[in-house]
């Protein structure tokens, strides 16, 4: 068992090294994020994109322009979700995410992943 | 309201983790791999574990643990939180901020995991649908143990697997699920079912057949609680884990559980998500994409299960042991490594929802009330700020518990197989194992 552990501890050293230094650097040292700006396109009940990822740093405002014949609604799935309403026409909606994870940005008619950002 | 068939993680929406880094993704399979060996070549060759023999006798702690008022405590606990959770499923808002939601998806199903792992089997103590049984007992003054029928053993737990997987399909594929009805038709159904088979079975009927019961049993065989001779002892996990009742279909049981979970990191995959948006035939109908999901939990479910035995069969037996019972007789095996990918996978959801869900619970019918004074708390996102921290902890968890499941298969084998088999024999196990873990790690790093 004694050999057992010491080997577990010698396997386990390389992986707490190689995670230890790989801390990115937090929001305070950064300079503000600039603004990202999103096209979304609905048309003939088509969307692009279609569930691409974007990364995106935490904090950063996002604009979301969409363009659409037909007044609808964005759900996105933060923590806590966020539903966006768009009319018909062009529509710049304003997001900021602050707590890092994945965010997917969807609609529900037609029912489509748009994009999946990765807040990091 | 329509189906929502994107729903993101898991159950109910919200963010979802970060996947993991490529670095910290071969770090954890690299250890995997290496400990698996190392388990192989340096570990005891005579059974260590054997019989329910080890463990600490705490004085005293059988007697209070198994009177008659800590029992009544539990079960009065158990049937007061189902009752809260009735009420709002039956007289609260069809919105998801009905606590109920969180209750079902976060408290029950995820809750149970880390509750059993700290305290044993939790869901037979408090499990209301027991103590329903025990009360219809008293009533007719019949046995709650007893029912009209012995438990017919050679079904083991495929009850209970069918049950878990009756839960996984509903959270993970039916595009209902984020409505009230379809919750409560669940829940109903589960009541009913679980009621009549405690009436034709009795209690027997709960050990084999309860899907939360048998998972938080399971997971409880990794706490370190243990009996021996009826007495409370404290036992290593890694003994207590030994001492799992085999029986048929508990391959099943753990294929389910750890299936599901990897399948939730893969529907939730970018690859998969615009794979069903690009191909026109799924994209155009949202019935066939949901079929895709289907077949895909299924067959993730049923190739864990049958990469698991083909592992343990692959071996040379003696004539005491039928190779058709490998599969059952390892599987406990599968259950550390079903946790580890467990806490990887959900410690985020349960944390947060699991906090959301406590301040929507101040508030069951949604009509602004605050009863039980935790309404106005804000959820504390303490984890996903640290993202490194997080992905550090997952890789931990899937790594160790792959080194409880490999040390656990490796008693198992040399308990079992005949001496000349016993190192060769475990190569295949082991190889499946692996698979698991990396597969597993692979899932978080492309989620």
């Amino acid at each position: 068992m004694r050999r057992l552990l010491a080997a577990a501890a010698i396997i386990a050293l390389p992986l707490i090294l190689s995670t230890g230094c790989s801390e990115s650097p937090g929001p305070s040292d950064s300079a503000p994020p600039e603004r990202q700006t999103i096209e979304i396109t609905f048309s003939d009940g088509s969307v692009t994109p279609n569930g691409e990822r974007v990364q995106i740093e935490a904090g950063t405002p996002i604009e979301l322009v969409v363009k659409s014949d037909t007044a609808g609604e964005l759900h996105v799935h933060s923590s806590p979700e966020q539903q966006l309403e768009y009319g018909a026409g062009t529509t710049t909606l304003k997001l900021t995410i602050q707590t890092p994870g994945v965010v997917d940005i969807e609609s529900h008619s037609p029912a489509r992943t748009i994009v999946q950002l990765e807040v990091r | 309201m329509s189906p929502d068939r994107l729903t993101g993680a898991h159950g109910i929406g919200g963010a979802k983790d970060l996947p993991l880094s490529p670095e910290l993704a071969i770090a954890g399979a690299v250890a995997a791999l290496t400990v698996s060996f190392i388990v192989l070549a340096v570990a005891w060759r005579s059974p260590r574990y054997a019989g329910a023999a080890g463990g600490v006798v705490l004085p005293g702690t059988t007697r209070i643990v198994d009177s008659a008022a800590f029992r009544m405590l539990l079960r009065a606990l158990g049937l007061a939180i189902t009752a809260y959770a009735a009420v709002a499923a039956l007289l609260g808002q069809d919105l998801l901020t009905n606590p109920f939601f969180g209750m079902f998806f976060v408290w029950w199903w995820v809750g149970l995991v880390p509750l059993s792992l700290l305290l044993g089997p939790v869901w037979k103590a408090i499990s209301p649908v027991r103590t329903i049984n025990l009360l219809f007992a008293r009533l007719s003054g019949s046995d709650p143990d007893r029912g009209v029928f012995t438990y017919p053993e050679r079904l083991g737990y495929w009850p209970a697997a069918l049950g878990l997987f009756a839960f996984v399909w509903f959270e993970l594929v039916f595009p209902y699920k984020t409505e009230l009805d379809a919750v409560r038709l669940w829940c109903a159904v589960y009541l009913a079912v679980m009621l009549l088979g405690g009436a034709l079975f009795g209690s027997r009927f709960y050990e084999r057949g309860d899907p939360f019961e048998v998972y938080s049993s399971l997971v409880a065989k990794m706490s370190v609680w243990g009996r021996r001779d009826g007495m409370l002892v404290l036992r290593s996990p890694q003994a207590n884990l030994d001492t799992v009742e085999v029986g048929p279909g508990l391959l099943a049981v753990v294929s389910v559980l750890f299936g599901s979970t990897a399948f939730d990191s893969f529907r939730d995959s970018n690859a998969w998500v615009r794979f069903l948006q690009n191909t026109p035939a799924f994209r155009d109908h949202g019935w066939l994409a949901d079929v895709a999901n289907n077949l895909a939990l299924l067959v993730f479910c049923a190739g864990v299960g049958l990469v698991f035995a083909l592992g343990s069969m692959l071996t040379g037996v003696d004539k005491a042991t039928r190779r058709v019972d490998l599969p059952d007789l390892f599987a406990h095996s599968v259950v550390p490594i079903v946790v580890g990918y467990i806490f990887a996978h959900y410690l985020t959801y349960l944390f947060e929802v699991g906090q959301q869900t406590l301040i929507q619970a101040s508030d069951p019918l949604g009509d602004g009330s605050n009863l039980l004074g935790t309404g106005d708390w804000s959820v504390n996102y303490w984890l996903s700020y640290h993202p490194t921290l997080l992905a550090n902890f997952k890789v931990v968890a899937v790594v160790l518990g792959h080194v409880v499941g490999v040390v656990a298969a490796h008693e198992r084998a040399i308990q079992l197989l005949p001496k000349r088999h016993q190192l060769t024999g475990q190569l295949s196990l082991l190889v499946a194992m692996i698979a698991f873990t990396v597969g597993g790690l692979y899932l978080l790093f492309a989620a």
